[in-house]
């Protein structure tokens, strides 16, 4: 037999008598379907703003996330063209995935050079979780979540990142740079 | 003899391609549409042609083109014949009952009567009937033949809601036969030429329940128990793919589109505009000459009927997208203990208001 759940309301004979309450509904969504046939314009004719509702075509639109969401993790890149990474490895023992994979530069003992650098710096997408606990732990702001966001591929062995592919110049950074050094200084750490 | 024979090859290719041709696609794709409106979203609009979409229409060739090049699966351990024919057994009532269904009135064209309908039975709303409920079969041998649980339970609800809800539909449409004291549809129609003898004004309670059973019998949400997605996979038609698939598909719209035709005719008025008659639109048209002027009332009959029947087909796909399902047993219970005893009501008060007129 069924199972009946008692909520405590009992029902009207008004609302019991099926009828009104339907025409009710339909009401609503009648008034939703009209509202939108004519507020539906297609995105070459209009932008966004100018539609009443607030869905998007979206492979041809894009939303502007906000900047606390979570991308693909990128490497900043320094004005000289370096990373900013020492590979020091504490964002490859942060991540709870292992998705990670470092291997350091080897310092020949040169005037100006560079005293660590990664050689390798690999991030397998498809097994990433966006996290964010690289970010959290790169001590040199040096990795940071991107927004975005569109990384499907259809071979999976494209989803490796190498080092070239992976940086991303700290000026286009610099509003999550921001909002990281507010976000983790509250913590106190 | 042969000019009568013209005529009613004309209607039936007219019959055959509004529905089939007409209706039952583009119904598809109405329903993607309008149902994503209804809910804020954009809908089908990614099937095109040279980077052109049209508001997603192609989707109904792409459609076509799926189910006719997709793999025709008979199980193992199914019944073939009965499973290759019972789609047949689906559709064909379906678009049989158009045979009886009146779109327009009778004109005078080049000084032959011509009268909008395949064929003027005396006892048309019987056959309607009658067609209607050889569907059942179809269904309940779709879902035995496929040697599938989910499809024997399908068939064993369609079978029960079948008839629980037909009960209902005979018994209201006794209501208006007794207020039209006709079976034939066409004088139904004719009846309705006065705006207040509308079958709505004269049965509103027989209007609402009309409609009611007749979703019910059509499987539509909220009475779609029979093929319920999330219970029963897809119901008696859960082993059929291409285009066996499709004629059940198609059946099912076939049959919104019969029942706006029979609730147009016997409850909006068929062909009819209010407050318009036939004379009067004739006589707007007289410079025209008989022909002339026939075939443009004729036109606007045959618009306004089909109009009223889109209106009929979008009450009853607004009202899928609004109602959730009924359970099982509310649905017995509504067809047995509500609808019954209010059409028997119904019938009871129809006939007493007539003794009392008279």
């Amino acid at each position: 037999m069924a199972y009946y759940v008692n909520r405590g309301s009992e029902m009207t004979w008004w609302e019991k008598s099926y009828i009104p309450e339907i025409i009710k509904g339909m009401w609503l969504t009648t008034r939703r379907f009209f509202h939108n046939l004519f507020g539906f314009i297609p995105f070459f004719l209009g932008t966004e703003k100018n539609r009443r509702i607030m869905t998007v075509y979206y492979p041809e639109e894009q939303v502007q996330y906000p900047v606390a969401y979570r991308g693909r993790p990128v490497l900043a890149q320094n004005e000289d063209g370096q990373p900013a990474c020492v590979a020091c490895g504490l964002c490859e023992i942060a991540c709870p995935a292992y998705c990670i994979h470092i291997e350091p530069g080897q310092n020949s003992g040169k005037q100006n050079q560079y005293e660590r650098w990664p050689d390798v710096f690999n991030i397998d997408y498809a097994i990433c979780i966006f996290c964010g606990n690289c970010e959290e732990a790169c001590p040199e702001e040096a990795i940071f979540m991107s927004d975005e966001c569109e990384i499907s591929m259809l071979d999976r062995k494209q989803m490796l990142y190498t080092k070239e592919q992976l940086l991303v110049p700290v000026a286009d950074l610099q509003k999550r740079i921001e909002f990281t050094r507010n976000m983790y200084a509250k913590w106190n750490y | 003899m042969l000019v009568e024979l013209f005529i009613t090859l004309v209607k039936i290719l007219f019959i055959f391609a509004v529905t089939v041709g007409f209706f039952a696609p583009v119904l598809t794709w109405v329903e993607r549409k309008q149902s994503a409106l209804m809910q804020d979203r954009i809908g089908a609009n990614r099937a095109d042609i040279m980077g052109f979409t049209v508001l997603g229409l192609f989707h109904i060739i792409a459609d076509a083109l799926k189910m006719f090049t997709k793999e025709d699966f008979i199980p193992d351990g199914a019944n073939k014949v009965l499973h290759t024919i019972s789609p047949i057994i689906a559709l064909v009532p379906a678009l049989l009952t158009f045979a009886v269904v009146p779109f327009g009135g009778q004109y005078t064209l080049f000084d032959t009567e011509v009268n909008l309908v395949i064929s003027d039975l005396d006892v048309g709303l019987l056959f309607v009937f009658a067609i209607a409920s050889l569907a059942t079969y179809g269904y309940v041998i779709a879902g035995w033949s496929s040697n599938n649980n989910w499809s024997l339970l399908g068939s064993m609800r369609t079978a029960s809601q079948m008839i629980s809800y037909e009960v209902t539909m005979g018994l209201t449409i006794i209501g208006v036969l007794m207020v039209y004291e006709s079976m034939k549809l066409t004088e139904i129609g004719a009846i309705q030429e006065n705006f207040w003898m509308w079958g709505i004004f004269l049965q509103p309670l027989g209007f609402i329940m009309f409609l009611t059973a007749s979703i019910a019998e059509n499987k539509r949400i909220p009475f779609d128990a029979p093929e319920a997605e999330s219970e029963l996979v897809a119901g008696y038609f859960t082993e059929y793919s291409g285009l066996k698939f499709g004629m059940f598909f198609m059946a099912e719209f076939i049959e919104m589109v019969t029942i706006g035709a029979i609730m147009t005719i016997l409850f909006l008025g068929a062909w009819h505009i209010p407050f318009l008659t036939t004379a009067t639109l004739l006589s707007w048209f007289d410079f025209l000459g008989t022909t002339g002027s026939n075939l443009v009332v004729m036109l606007i009959h045959v618009g306004v009927f089909f109009a009223k029947v889109c209106f009929f087909i979008y009450l009853q796909m607004i009202i899928r997208w609004t109602l959730p399902r009924f359970r099982y047993d509310q649905i017995m219970k509504l067809g047995w203990k509500i609808l019954l005893p209010l059409s028997l009501a119904n019938i009871l008060v129809t006939g007493l208001v007539i003794l009392a007129l008279n």
